[in-house]
């Protein structure tokens, strides 16, 4: 009879809580990204924009100038619903660009090295990995977004006071609940594209290709077909009628907003599907 | 066997080996699926149109008095008054709201098909939507290829062929194959690049003609005869060689940045941008897209995009109109370059799988 | 002196980066089956996708009988590389995978497919040929591999770990094929961590550690420049016990222990000719030896002896 002496004993340390372990994904992952000086820079531009709003923010705000030179204030210079669309279209191109740096490295990499068995061998579900993959852009995409814009708002009603609040506060709602549903179709369609094909560069490619062939693809529906139903496969135009219903700002996008948000849904529901289809734990062998 | 006839027997055997990998692969799938849709949406045109046709048909057995009512109907008339003439002579409608203040009536009087754009409730736009006149599909097909076809589907038919064949070979591990075959790097380059030329000119030009023939497809032989007896024939020549053109000119640019850059978006991303902003360029620079040469090939005018905002339009710049030798020399000429610089590259290139 | 018949790296290195492929790497190979032995990391591949061209020399340069790797028209007519990457251009059955390199050559079909049957024949793979790669075991796609490599006879092969994943059986039938090539006068270069079967094929090892060549030669020739590692022979005979009284007289004799069935010594000697000479005086005073055979002259112990550490480590 084999005596084996014993070496080793059992971890007994604290654990990470079920609930936050999601949160070891983006950790490493931030750590891995961080690396790269370009995104570092790329990053840090992405706060120069809002910087400047907070600028003409406060010169708006403070046009005493015009006023003691007994001229009145030009009526371009004021904030409103068309000022916060304006940050929100130029945040959140800036965060697609993100997207399309970042999201290709998230699950392709697992995929094509076969690193799907690793993870789920271990007291981590199918669900907390994809919900980890995407809190990875959507902390990042979130403080590049709707958390400047939130700060912006919180500006602009400590310098123009109580009435601009109770006359705009739904411009707050439309920052927020903008920007996180445009956070949350990125990061999904990153995640599920990159799980699709395996490869970062395709991924990164197909990024790119569903915004501009989506939108390519709505004009000539539009044009051959004679119809405006074309954009909702417009991926850009649903989120702008979206952003522009909640700002409540008339546009001619040819989309209803209940007809974007039944587009916004469908996308996500079809990137969850493909989610579920490709991360499995299995070894694919070429 | 030496010199240039084993390099064309290699180049051969190469193309024969590619082309087949190229078309028939299941990953290519999407490139098939990108470039026949325009040809689904013809198609589903053409039958739709044919179904509209039926359809005025029975208006105009039905409600002998449908092209009177249209005449009736004049701007400022409120979605009541408008409605009740329509139900009066019998005429069937379709009505629907967008956003809070339009509305719009949808009617065919038998001869036309008739939108009415009703703003606060006063009609304030009468737009004739005859979706039969073959001038207004041959229109529709220019903006589709100019716009979608050419700038969309080549160019990313063209970013997943021609990156594949050597980055793709690369991210398969399989590359180092044909690397330590007795091949020149430089015979292998264009072996590759004529089986990209192969796979994405059957591929696109097929699609462009069965395009062009769904088109027709809407129309009467009468008129489709009428016109293929006139520019018809010229015009299919013309769209199935700026698409051949297209696939010569994109390919050597990608196949090159698959060879040049381990990630090819980059450049893929920067090309697209470049090539997308080329009616907003000064001449000169217009010059230094591929764009520009195959526009000029197209023999219809596509109109300005509505997309494109009203401020952008009136920075388009038309350039001078080029010869056709011109354009397709510059096209060739284009691709030489692109594919002498590549050349360089290949023959530095490592197999370095683990980089990747 | 280079000749066009020898394999030369002239002070070569390569880095990838900052990391160290190989460093100042001089060899000069001869025809016969040459090992390339060294941990993971020590440069092995490195080393033989200098050769192929795959990747290009930081510092100094190759020839490849003669020619040099970035000629790749001429190079690969006389060279052909069996590479550890284990994939294939999809759909190919093996067959066609052969019989397209050979297109490549430049043979006309008929040629090429005749050639390709006769690689695949020596492979034992004609039946399987038909269908696709995909399809087959680990082992199966080491020989189709194998049969790409040798399909058109080349004069120098280059083969890294061309024994993994075969059975026993297909193993011997393999080195065989081996010995077969360097028979007809060519290079075969074999990268291997198997040390027995590296002890049996080659005519010289090169033994690589961190990207330096650390020894090259026939293995014994290695073993004798080794001073610092005390020979050992064991010695199968009559009277071990008293042998081992009578050895350690001599100074060069650092260690003699006695085998448990008393039938023979294993003696560690710091000089061994000089211990050979006086085996034959001991057999003069009435010793009877049986065999006398060396205990460390084999790949295993030169690998111990040179690489052993830092091999270790890993």
């Amino acid at each position: 009879m084999a005596v084996y002496k014993r070496t080793y004993t059992t971890y007994a340390g604290p654990l990470t809580p079920p609930r936050t372990r999601f949160l070891v994904l983006p950790r490493y992952c931030y750590e891995r990204l961080f690396q790269s000086r370009f995104l570092t820079g790329f990053l840090v531009a992405c706060f120069f924009f809002p910087l400047g709003c907070a600028g003409y923010i406060y010169l708006v705000n403070n046009l005493s100038v015009f006023t003691s030179m007994g001229v009145p204030a030009p009526e371009f210079l004021k904030i409103d619903s068309s000022f916060f669309r304006f940050l929100m279209n130029f945040q959140g191109a800036m965060a697609y660009i993100l997207t399309a740096l970042i999201g290709p490295s998230l699950i392709a990499p697992d995929l094509a090295n076969n690193a799907l068995p690793t993870y789920f061998s271990r007291p981590f579900s199918r669900t907390e990995y994809v919900i980890g993959k995407v809190s990875v852009l959507f902390i990042l995409l979130s403080i590049i977004t709707w958390v400047p814009g939130v700060l912006l708002f919180i500006l602009q009603v400590s310098q123009a006071g109580g009435d601009w609040l109770s006359n705009n506060w739904f411009i707050l709602r439309a920052v927020v609940l903008g920007q996180v549903a445009w956070i949350l179709l990125l990061s999904l369609l990153s995640v599920a594209l990159s799980a699709w094909v395996k490869w970062k560069v395709v991924a990164g490619a197909l990024i790119l290709g569903v915004f501009g062939i989506g939108a390519g693809l709505a004009g000539i529906i539009n044009s051959i077909l004679r119809t405006d139903y074309g954009a909702m496969i417009d991926l850009s135009r649903i989120m702008y009628t979206i952003w522009s219903d909640q700002l409540n700002i008339e546009t001619s996008t040819g989309l209803e907003p209940f007809e974007a948000w039944l587009s916004f849904i469908a996308v996500c529901v079809i990137c969850l599907l493909m989610l579920e289809r490709k991360i499995r734990p299995k070894e694919i062998v070429r | 066997m030496t010199g240039f006839a084993l390099w064309q027997r290699q180049i051969l055997t190469i193309v024969s080996l590619e082309w087949k990998k190229t078309l028939f692969a299941k990953r290519g799938l999407w490139v098939y699926a990108l470039a026949f849709l325009p040809a689904l949406l013809f198609g589903i045109n053409a039958i739709r149109v044919q179904n509209q046709r039926d359809a005025q048909m029975e208006i105009q057995r039905a409600a002998p008095n449908a092209a009177a009512v249209t005449a009736a109907i004049q701007t400022g008339m409120s979605v009541d008054d408008v409605t009740r003439k329509l139900v009066d002579d019998k005429v069937p409608f379709t009505k629907f709201k967008r956003r809070k203040k339009f509305e719009f009536v949808r009617y065919s009087d038998g001869t036309n098909t008739w939108e009415l754009m009703f703003v606060e409730g006063k009609l304030t736009e009468k737009r004739n939507r005859d979706e039969a006149r073959l001038s207004d599909s041959i229109r529709a097909f220019a903006g589709a290829f100019q716009y979608f076809f050419l700038r969309l589907a080549v160019f990313f038919g063209c970013v997943g062929i021609f990156m594949n064949l050597f980055r793709g070979e690369m991210l398969d591990q399989s590359l180092h194959h044909y690397l330590l075959a007795p091949v020149k790097r430089e015979v292998l380059m264009v072996g590759k690049y004529l089986a990209g030329l192969v796979a994405t000119i059957a591929i696109f030009c097929t699609s462009a003609a069965l395009q062009f023939a769904l088109m027709l497809g809407a129309h009467s032989s009468r008129e489709v005869n009428e016109y293929l007896a006139g520019e018809g024939w010229a015009h299919l020549v013309s769209y199935l060689g700026v698409t051949a053109l297209g696939c010569v000119g994109y390919g050597s640019i990608f196949l090159a940045a698959g060879i040049i850059m381990k990630n090819p978006l980059i450049p893929a991303t920067g090309i697209l941008f470049w090539e997308g902003m080329n009616w907003f360029l000064p001449t000169m620079l217009k010059q230094l897209s591929i764009i520009y040469y195959l526009q000029a090939l197209c023999p219809v005018v596509a109109p300005l995009s509505g997309d494109i905002p009203e401020p952008l339009k009136l920075l388009a710049t038309t350039a001078a109109p080029i010869a056709a030798p011109i354009a397709v020399m510059g096209v060739f000429a284009a691709a030489g370059m692109v594919l002498t610089f590549a050349s360089i590259y290949v023959r530095k290139l490592e197999i370095n799988y683990g980089a990747d | 002196m280079a000749t066009n018949e020898e394999i030369v790296f002239d002070n070569v290195s390569r880095f990838y980066g900052e990391v160290l492929g190989v460093n100042r790497v001089n060899l000069s190979i001869p025809p016969g089956i040459t090992s390339l032995v060294g941990p993971n990391g020590s440069g092995k591949t490195t080393l033989m996708n200098l050769m192929t061209g795959l990747v290009r020399a930081t510092r100094g340069s190759i020839s490849v009988r003669g020619i040099r790797p970035d000629e790749s028209e001429k190079l690969f007519r006389i060279l052909g590389y069996c590479t550890q990457f284990d994939s294939f251009p999809r759909g190919y059955t093996g067959f066609q995978f052969v019989h397209a390199s050979l297109m490549l050559q430049g043979w006309d079909a008929k040629v090429a497919e005749a050639k390709a049957w006769q690689a695949i024949e020596k492979v034992n793979l004609v039946e399987p040929a038909k269908r696709k790669v995909a399809a087959y075991s680990k082992g199966m796609r080491q020989r189709i591999r194998l049969a790409q490599a040798i399909a058109h006879q080349p004069q120098v092969l280059i083969l890294d770990e061309p024994l993994n994943g075969l059975d026993p059986l297909v193993r011997s039938e393999t080195i065989a094929l081996f010995r077969e090539q360097a028979e007809r006068g060519a290079h075969v270069i074999v990268s291997s961590h198997v040390l027995h079967e590296v002890d049996m094929i080659s005519d010289q090892v090169i033994l690589l550690a961190n990207g330096y060549v650390v020894a090259e030669g026939a293995i014994r020739g290695v073993r004798e420049e080794i001073s610092d590692r005390p020979h050992q022979i064991v010695i199968r005979c009559d009277k071990p016990s008293e042998m081992a009284s009578k050895i350690f007289q001599f100074d060069h004799v650092v260690e003699a222990r006695i085998h448990p069935d008393f039938q023979g010594i294993l003696v560690k000697t710091t000089n061994s000719s000089q211990f050979h000479k006086l085996l034959n005086r001991l057999v003069m005073e009435g010793i009877n030896i049986e065999t006398i055979a060396p205990a460390d002259d084999g790949v295993n112990s030169l690998y111990e002896y040179l690489i052993g550490d830092e091999g270790a480590q890993k």
